[in-house]
């Protein structure tokens, strides 16, 4: 019944630094990046900050590359552009996959990777992208930059580990070379609708098909991102076969600790993780083989 | 000459006498065989363009000059008291224009205020308080202002516990009893029995355009833009509220955003928006937000039904019990749920026993085919565990007790083609050339069948004007609504047919009581079947009219002319005028034909049929239910418009599919509040989840319906979607699910033979 949210100031930010600057001095403010989270939050009353800045007009905040020692994503990505990316699309097929099951194409279209991130609900697809791919995340706050691993980042429902005056501008992911391959997979009531459960799974195997490292981050198996660290820990040194992934589903099934909502009960989606891990990690392998 | 009539008129199964003034000879039926050139094509939509694009007005575009908002506060209790309510904040903030309660209800000025606004609420969204306010986030602002105190009261919500309730006697409607032949000694007489309990959830109509109304007064007379679809009944609740005549009331729906069945009358937004204008004399618009529309404004009932089927060794149907209970909020109407149980099967003895349960949600209301989509699942789902256990296939079994006459009235119906139906929907989806189950890893993909049966043959009073316009262009008026069914494309195709003239020189007006002709709401599938043949009459007239006056002119007899494409043709071939040249000449003279439904032929039944073939896959380890493909055959008459037709069929079967696999209205069993009131947690279908879906028809002649031959399709294609799919899956995974929607979760449980552990989230 409220669809108007309460007064709050507006302000664009046209760099950084800008944008650290008025987080820093404005009261009670909050980023505005694609807005489809913040936005209905603050329809449905569960947000009202009293100020917003908007950096959506900082240049340079939108750019994939992958010239240097890891993939570079800038917060600013549309989700919609890593669906179309070719890079993407064939070298981090992990990101691809749960771009594409992110939302609708207009959610997709604004959407951004540092808001999705940032936003941090359990519901939330890359959160598990950025654990399972061991991400960075790079921050600039008043006091300079900050590089904090993905798997500290997430603290809890809504929380990250930034400051309310920082400003994620960057997510780094290791670059995928020969060996590596990724998956995710999503269990979704309905197309576009947020997962019952999903999970990701990077996986980098020798040529003996072995297991040399591999990341497993769970969506919706918990009230926030987590990662499977046992199941994680079991597979490196390991040949993947139907037992020993078996196993490992087993194991960051017992890791997960999901809610019971309106998207199935406690013990269903503990089901889901298990039998979601075991084909996405059945997944990744081929596609770390090289197949498809 | 004027002639009135008496008539049996038909509306979703309920049967009423009306009179219709008719004038002129009836006309010569039209069938597919009958040469049409105009009718029977593929138009794209007449308002498609202005849709796409924008321009059509809908209510919720209509903003007028000093307008003011208007919004209810409403209860966020299933059942309570309020105690105490102060609106003197809220009255204090700047830009509020008034604040009402039951304290000052009556102020507003009509006579149903009481009832609605009331110091007991009664269902969780039920109205507390009104603010109006010159925008609207003052409004809401206003909203949070008012200080309310309640004292919770029990809810009930849940119609099986009501039941066993010794307190709640009163809560009870009913039985309302259905009995032919003898029950006893058809199931005596039967090798075979299934029972079975199969219950199903209350879906919400969400459509597109939320209810809304906008009220203004011009003088003492009252203009109202509503999202309706009936302008005259939205007129007539009015002019009792309001205490005005009828005549200087205007009711407006140009263009409607849907309403399956949830917009047939006045809303209290209508009559409180009219109120309020005429006491602050300005505009009011009140428009229901999402949430509003989802709590307040009905929902297809919830049912629980046991369905006991006995039969002959050899498939023959001998008696057919079904008993149900239908969960009708505060005060909802007891959808027949019983329909495909009695009109389905030739079967002598049938009983039907139906409860209605009052509880604490709000009202049910009607919802596309009321009753038999419920009803439907039920009988068509028991039909496919009876076809079983008797080792038949269950599509042999429907052929087998096919009803060749009505087996309630034992009439003759106008028209039957439900086996060609059945015969070309099981042509197309490989029924007998492909496997019924096919396995792929942990996926199965199977297929299943369900009939369907439902009214649609309209009748009067319905009543039509065209005009031929001077330059040649035509006018159809009417007090129809084309509630996006595409009404006025096919009223458009009947007009120029009628008439000779070409399909882009109509334009037809409706929407809007001003015309004062009499048309009845839309709904019950039956818009087509009644104002098709009043606007076919009516163009009739007109032509007869040009023809008399081309003849005057021209010195020709009239037996001799005809139109065609515009023009007026001798009987030699050669032209003798256009239409435009014909009344131009005149001074700009155009032409009035009035035209009147006919009335109903006495002694046949005029139902519509369909069969529906659904394929769905089956993923074992999640238990997530795809639908791959539907197929929906239909004996809907002869078809206007085949491409309106494909948009009937398509949306109907995307909104079975979503009764089927996801929408249904989650209530907490202990507070009685709802807990999906929301597009975001509702699920609706989305494009993406919707497999192939092949809309097509087998078209008998049908001399009986009326003078166009033409039977409704609103309705029918949702009908037997459920059932269709539900066989599908029982096929699959070797388990029949009796509770709808068929979640991932249940179907999981289902196969894994889980009995998932009660929650008070409920699907009530
Ligand atoms: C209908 C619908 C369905 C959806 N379904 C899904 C789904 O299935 N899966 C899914 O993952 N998501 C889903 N989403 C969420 C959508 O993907 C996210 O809203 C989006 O990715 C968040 O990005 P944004 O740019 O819109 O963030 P915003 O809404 O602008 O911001 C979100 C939060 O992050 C903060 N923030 C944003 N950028 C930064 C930054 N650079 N630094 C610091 N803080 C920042 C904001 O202050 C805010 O708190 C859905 C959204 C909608 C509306």
């Amino acid at each position: 019944m409220f669809v108007i949210p309460d007064r709050f100031s507006y302000t664009v930010a046209h760099s950084v630094e800008e944008a650290v600057e008025l987080l820093h001095t404005l009261e009670d403010s909050k980023v505005l990046a694609g807005g489809q989270s913040l936005i209905p939050f603050m329809k449905l009353g569960y947000a009202s900050p009293k100020s917003l800045v908007d950096i959506n007009r900082i240049p340079n905040l939108d750019y994939l590359d992958d010239s240097g020692e890891s993939l570079k994503i800038g917060a600013l990505t549309r989700i919609s552009r890593l669906c179309d990316s070719e890079l993407v699309a064939k070298d981090y097929p992990l990101i691809h996959d749960a771009a594409l099951q992110i939302a609708d194409p207009l959610v997709r279209n604004l959407g951004t990777f540092g808001g999705n991130v940032c936003h941090a609900d359990m519901g939330d697809d890359l959160p598990a992208v950025c654990l399972a791919m061991n991400a960075e995340m790079v921050a600039s706050g008043p006091s300079g930059q900050r590089v904090l691993a993905a798997k500290d980042f997430f603290v809890d429902r809504f929380t990250t580990l930034l400051a309310s005056d920082e400003l994620l501008t960057e997510v780094r992911i290791p670059k995928n070379r020969r060996g590596c391959g990724g998956a995710y997979l999503k269990l979704e009531r309905r197309v576009g609708d947020y997962a019952i459960v999903g999970v990701a799974a990077q996986l980098e195997v020798d040529g003996d098909g072995v297991c040399r490292s591999v990341g497993i981050g769970l969506t919706s198996a918990s009230t926030k991102p987590i990662k499977a660290s046992e199941a994680e820990s079991w597979l490196v040194g390991k040949s993947l076969s139907d037992e020993v992934l078996d196993k490992a589903s087993t194991l960051a099934m017992n890791t997960s600790n999901p809610l019971s909502d309106i998207r199935g009960p406690a013990e269903y989606k503990k089901a889901m993780v298990k039998v979601l891990t075991h084909r996405a990690l059945k997944l990744a392998y081929k596609r770390a083989r090289g197949g498809l | 000459m004027v002639k009135v009539v008496k008539t049996r008129v038909e509306f979703e199964g309920r049967f009423r006498d009306e009179y219709t003034v008719v004038e002129g000879e009836p006309l010569e039926g039209w069938s597919p065989k009958s040469g049409l050139k105009i009718v029977g094509r593929p138009h794209p939509r007449v308002d498609g363009a202005a849709k796409v694009t924008g321009s059509a007005k809908y209510t919720h575009d209509v903003y007028l000059p000093g307008m003011v908002y208007g919004k209810f506060l409403r209860s966020p209790y299933a059942h309570a008291k309020i105690t105490h309510i102060d609106a003197s904040e809220a009255e204090g903030l700047p830009g509020v224009l008034g604040v009402y309660t039951y304290k000052n209800a009556a102020t507003l000025g009509f006579g149903g205020a009481e009832k609605v606004f009331k110091q007991e609420v009664t269902y969780q969204g039920d109205v507390v308080a009104l603010v109006l306010a010159q925008d609207e986030s003052v409004a809401e602002d206003a909203l949070e202002l008012i200080r309310v105190e309640y004292e919770p009261l029990r809810p009930l919500v849940d119609p099986e516990e009501i039941m066993g309730l010794d307190s709640s006697k009163d809560r009870i409607v009913g039985p309302k009893l259905y009995e032919r032949g003898d029950l006893e000694k058809g199931f005596a007489e039967a090798d075979v029995i299934v029972e079975e309990s199969f219950k199903t959830q209350a879906a919400l109509h969400n459509c597109m355009e939320t209810h809304g109304s906008v009220a203004h007064w011009e003088g003492d007379n009252l203009v109202v833009h509503t999202s309706t679809q009936s302008v005259f009944n939205v007129r007539s609740a009015l002019s009792e509220e309001l205490g005005i005549p009828q005549s200087k009331i205007r009711v407006v729906s140009e263009f409607m955003g849907g309403g399956f069945g949830s917009k047939f009358g006045a809303g209290e937004y209508t009559v409180v928006a009219a109120a309020a204008a005429r006491l602050l004399g300005r505009p009011v618009r009140i428009v229901l937000d999402r949430v509003e529309e989802n709590l307040a404004t009905g929902n297809r009932s919830q049912t629980v039904q046991w369905v006991k089927i006995g039969a002959k060794r050899d498939g023959r149907i001998t008696a057919i019990h079904l008993k149900g209970l239908v969960n009708v909020g505060e005060d909802g109407w007891v959808a027949d749920l019983g329909g495909p149980a009695k009109m389905m099967y030739h079967c002598p003895n049938v009983k039907v026993e139906l409860y209605g349960v009052k509880t604490n949600l709000v009202s049910s209301t009607a919802f596309r085919a009321p009753g038999y989509v419920e009803g439907d699942f039920a009988l068509e789902s028991a039909v496919d565990e009876l076809a079983r256990r008797l080792n038949m296939d269950p599509l042999e079994l429907r052929l087998l007790n096919y009803a060749t006459r009505d087996p309630v009235t034992n009439s003759e119906y106008s028209s039957k083609a439900l086996r060609e139906a059945y015969l070309k929907g099981a042509e197309l989806i490989g029924w007998r050339s492909e496997p019924r189950v096919v396995r792929d890893g942990a996926k199965i993909r199977a297929k299943g069948v369900a009939g369907a049966i439902w009214w649609g043959g309209g009748g009067p009073p319905a009543y039509a004007e065209v005009k031929v316009n001077a330059d040649g262009g035509v006018t159809v008026l009417t007090a129809t609504q084309d509630i996006g069914t595409g009404t006025r494309t096919a009223l458009a195709q009947i007009a120029a047919e009628e008439l000779g003239l070409p399909f882009s020189s109509v334009r037809v007006v409706l929407g809007d009581t001003i015309t004062e002709l009499r048309s009845p709401g839309s709904g019950g599938s039956q818009t087509l079947a009644s104002m098709g043949p009043a606007v076919r009459a009516a163009a009739h007239d007109a032509k007869n009219q040009l023809l008399e006056i081309a003849s005057q002119v021209y010195d020709v007899a009239k037996e001799r002319l005809t139109i065609r494409e515009g023009s007026i043709f001798r009987s030699d071939g050669s032209v003798l005028c256009s239409v435009g040249e014909l009344l131009g000449n005149l001074g700009d003279f155009s032409v009035t034909g009035r035209g009147a439904r006919e009335p109903n032929q006495e002694g046949y039944m005029v139902n519509t049929f369909a069969a529906q073939f659904a394929e769905v896959e089956v993923d074992t380890e999640t238990g997530t239910l795809r639908v791959l493909r539907l197929v929906s055959v239909h004996d809907s008459g002869m078809v206007v418009n085949p491409l309106t037709f494909t948009s009937q069929v398509e949306g109907g079967v995307i909104m079975g599919m979503g009764y089927a696999l996801w929408e249904g209205r989650l209530v907490d069993g202990e507070s009685g509040v709802v807990i999906n009131p929301n597009l975001n947690d509702y699920l609706v279908a989305r494009c993406s989840d919707v497999g192939e879906i092949t809309p097509t028809y087998v078209e008998p002649e049908d001399p009986h319906t009326n003078s166009l031959g033409v039977k409704g399709i609103g309705e029918p294609p949702i009908i037997g979607v459920a059932p269709a799919i539900a066989n599908a899956l029982r096929e699959a995974i070797g388990v029949r699910l009796r509770e709808l929607p068929f979640t991932p979760e249940r179907v999981y449980s289902a196969i894994k033979g889980i009995n998932p552990r009660p929650t008070t989230a409920k699907y009530l």
